[in-house]
């Protein structure tokens, strides 16, 4: 029967037994790191001032090119245009127009249309009307009752 | 050189490239074999070995001095070689075992193990374990670190890392005896 392992009586190896790296290539790792850092080493001349700034300084710094960006794009951008309200714009069509759109478009006023316009009669001057209200009464009463279209 | 003198030198911009190449000629063949234990592949090593020096290039400035300059490189290289491995890990989807079997793949394929069976069992044992207690293994039976320096290149406590030792030996012999019977 085998003696079992035990790790304490086993030969320690400085290394494992893994295969050495290529060579020279100690030699001439310290020269490719140098090509490395000295490549990657951002350029003195445009960074270098701001470095040499303290934290507090380039924080501070940071902050008011924040904010200089936002006031430069608020002050810059166009300003907006404010469309006009639908009354404001139906008020320059003239009657004439109006009564043209009525007859020439499918939607039709009905007598129920006319039912729900006593809110907006009430405000209609009184002179506007060519008729007392026994008149009009007299010439509603005269309607058929069944819809019909103007 | 010492350390302090390489600092001071580092410090110094007309100097820089001067300490910087006397600090990777000091450290580089440490760093190396410290990571080629971790990913075997000589490939992979060399990239990480010129990471890790790249890193301390980038914050050798800011270095506090807090653990000795030893310790501090160790430890950037023992991180790197930690993401490097998990990286792999997730990039190709392996559960752990599988990374260690690449692993023992590419030790296979090397033909210093030729003919020394137990250093070949002992080898596939190691690339057996968790990467992490793997680099407690490696930090103390190959480099024969203290574990307090131990302690400061992995940021684990002392007890925790003699534990971790521990296992992995065990761990390492009962595989050994049990592909041997």
């Amino acid at each position: 029967m085998n003696k079992p392992f035990r790790l304490d009586e086993h030969r320690r190896r400085p290394q494992p037994p893994l295969a050495p790296p290529p060579d020279r290539y100690f030699e001439q790792l310290p020269t490719r790191l140098m090509q490395r850092v000295q490549t990657s080493a951002p350029s003195p001349a445009a960074w270098g001032w701001l470095s040499a700034l303290s934290a507090p300084v380039r924080t501070a710094l940071a902050s008011g090119v924040v904010l200089g960006g936002f006031a430069a794009s608020f002050l810059l951008s166009p300003p907006a245009t404010i469309q006009p309200v639908a009354t404001a714009s139906l008020a320059q069509v003239s009657r004439e127009e109006m009564v043209q759109y009525l007859l020439a478009s499918d939607q039709r006023v009905t007598l129920t249309d006319l039912a729900e316009l006593p809110g907006a009669a009430q405000s209609v001057p009184a002179g506007t009307l060519q008729a007392s209200p026994d008149e009009l009464q007299d010439l509603l009463d005269t309607q058929p009752t069944e819809e019909t279209y103007l | 050189m010492e350390d302090q003198e390489i600092l001071a030198k580092f410090r110094d911009p007309a100097a820089r490239n001067v300490a910087f190449n006397q600090l990777v000629r000091k450290y580089q063949s440490k760093v190396y074999w410290h990571v080629r234990k971790m990913v075997v592949d000589h490939d992979d090593a060399d990239d990480l070995t010129q990471d890790v020096f790249i890193k301390v290039w980038n914050h050798l400035e800011n270095f506090r001095q807090d653990a000795s300059l030893f310790t501090w490189i160790y430890r950037i290289a023992t991180n790197e070689c930690l993401s490097f491995l998990g990286s792999k890990r997730r990039k190709f989807f392996l559960p752990l075992n599988d990374v260690g079997a690449e692993l023992t793949a590419k030790i296979e394929a090397d033909e210093s193990l030729a003919g020394d069976e137990v250093e070949f069992k002992l080898q596939k044992a190691i690339l057996r374990l968790p990467d992490k207690q793997r680099l407690v293994f490696n930090l103390r039976y190959y480099d024969e670190m203290p574990y307090e320096q131990m302690a400061e290149v992995t940021g684990t406590s002392v007890g925790a890392l003699k534990a971790s030792y521990h296992h992995a030996a065990k761990k390492i012999e009962q595989y050994i005896n049990s592909i041997t019977d």
